[in-house]
C-alpha cells in the first residue's frame, strides 16, 4: 500500500490537479511515518514554483515538512505506528 | 540544496517532469485511440469539440474587438504623431507546452524551448489569437517554466476602457478587479496591459455592482481553452 501511495503521489504531482497530491501526501503520513511525503513535496515545488527566495512560499514543502515531523508525536499517540 | 547546485535539481526535476508527462499523454491518447472505451470516448470527443467551439468563437469575437480598439489607437496615434511607424521588430518562436496546466499549484507551466532557442525570462507568451498567456519566469536548456498571467495571487496593471486597474489573478485564466462605479464597462471589453506591449490579456466576463458601494467588481476571463492548448508563441525581448 505505501509504495502504491507513494508512486501515485509522485505520479499526480506531474498529471493531477494539487489537491490530489496533497491528499496522497495526507494519507501516507496519516498511516506511516513515511519519508516519501518530503520527497513528493520537494517534487512538486522543483517542477512547478518559480526559482526565488520565500518567493512564493514553498507550500509542498513546508506541508511535507508539517506532515512528517510536525504531525509525528500525533499520530504516535492517536494512530498506527 | 537547490541553490546550493545552482538550479541543477531543480533543472533535472523538470527535464524528468516534462519527459514522464509526454510519455503519459502519448499512452493516455493511444488508449482512447484504441477504442476501448468506445461511447465514453464519443462523448467526451463531442463535449471537447463543443466546448473547444465555443472557446474559439470566443476568442474569435474577442480578437475581432482588440483589432478594432488597436486599430482605432493606431489611427490616433497617427493622427497625434503625424508619422507611421514601422512593423514592430520583434520576433519569435512557436514552442510546444510539455507540461500539464492543471497541476500546478503555483499557476505555471512548461514549455518546450529554452536557452538553446534564446527564450530569456520575461519573454511574453502568448495564443493563437494574440492573448498574452504569461511570462516566462525561468529558462533551462530546453525548457522554460512560464508563469499564468492570471496566476492565483499575481497581481498585474491593466487598462479598461482608458481606466487604469490592478488585475488580480485567481487561477485558471480568470481574475478580478474593481473599477469605479461610475466607470461605463460591459460584459466583453477587452483588457489591455501597457506593461505587456499593450496586448489584451482578457475579456470581462461578469460586471457586478452593489448599491452601497463605490466599486464596480469585474470578473475577467481569458477566452482561450487552455487545457486544449498545445503550442504557444513566445515573443523574445
Amino acid at each position: 500500500m505505501r509504495p502504491l501511495l507513494a508512486i501515485f503521489g509522485m505520479l499526480s504531482a506531474i498529471f493531477a490537479p494539487p489537491w490530489v497530491t496533497i491528499i496522497c501526501m495526507g494519507l501516507l503520513a496519516f498511516r506511516y511515518p513515511a519519508w516519501e511525503v518530503l520527497f513528493i513535496g520537494l517534487l512538486t515545488d522543483f517542477l512547478w514554483m518559480p526559482a526565488g527566495f520565500l518567493h512564493p512560499m514553498p507550500i509542498f514543502t513546508i506541508s511535507a515538512l508539517v506532515l512528517v515531523w510536525g504531525l509525528e508525536p500525533l499520530r504516535r499517540e492517536f494512530l498506527f505506528s | 540544496m537547490d541553490a546550493l547546485s545552482g538550479g541543477k535539481i531543480r533543472s533535472v526535476a523538470r527535464q524528468v517532469g516534462s519527459e514522464v508527462w509526454k510519455l503519459g499523454s502519448t499512452v493516455a491518447e493511444s488508449f482512447v485511440g484504441s477504442g476501448f472505451i468506445g461511447s465514453r470516448r464519443a462523448l467526451t470527443k463531442e463535449n471537447s469539440a463543443l466546448t473547444q467551439q465555443i472557446a474559439q468563437m470566443q476568442e474569435r469575437v474577442a480578437a475581432c474587438r482588440v483589432l478594432e480598439d488597436e486599430n482605432k489607437a493606431l489611427r490616433d496615434m497617427l493622427r497625434v504623431a503625424g508619422v507611421e511607424r514601422g512593423p514592430a521588430r520583434e520576433s519569435g518562436i512557436t514552442a510546444p507546452i510539455v507540461s500539464s496546466f492543471r497541476s500546478s499549484p503555483y499557476g505555471t507551466f512548461q514549455v518546450g524551448a529554452g536557452s538553446a532557442d534564446s527564450v530569456s525570462p520575461g519573454n511574453i507568451v502568448l495564443s493563437a489569437e494574440n492573448f498574452v498567456i504569461g511570462r516566462v519566469e525561468e529558462v533551462d536548456l530546453h525548457t522554460a517554466l512560464v508563469r499564468e498571467i492570471f496566476a492565483p495571487n499575481v497581481s498585474s496593471d491593466a487598462l479598461l476602457r482608458g481606466v487604469g486597474v490592478t488585475v488580480e489573478g485567481r487561477g485558471g485564466g480568470n481574475a478580478r478587479t474593481s473599477v469605479p462605479r461610475q466607470t461605463d464597462v460591459a460584459v466583453g471589453d477587452t483588457i489591455i496591459s501597457p506593461v505587456l506591449r499593450a496586448r489584451a490579456i482578457g475579456i470581462i466576463g461578469k460586471v457586478s455592482e452593489d448599491s452601497g458601494s463605490a466599486y464596480k467588481r469585474i470578473n475577467i476571463y481569458l477566452p482561450v481553452n487552455l487545457l486544449s492548448l498545445q503550442f504557444v508563441y513566445i515573443v523574445k525581448n
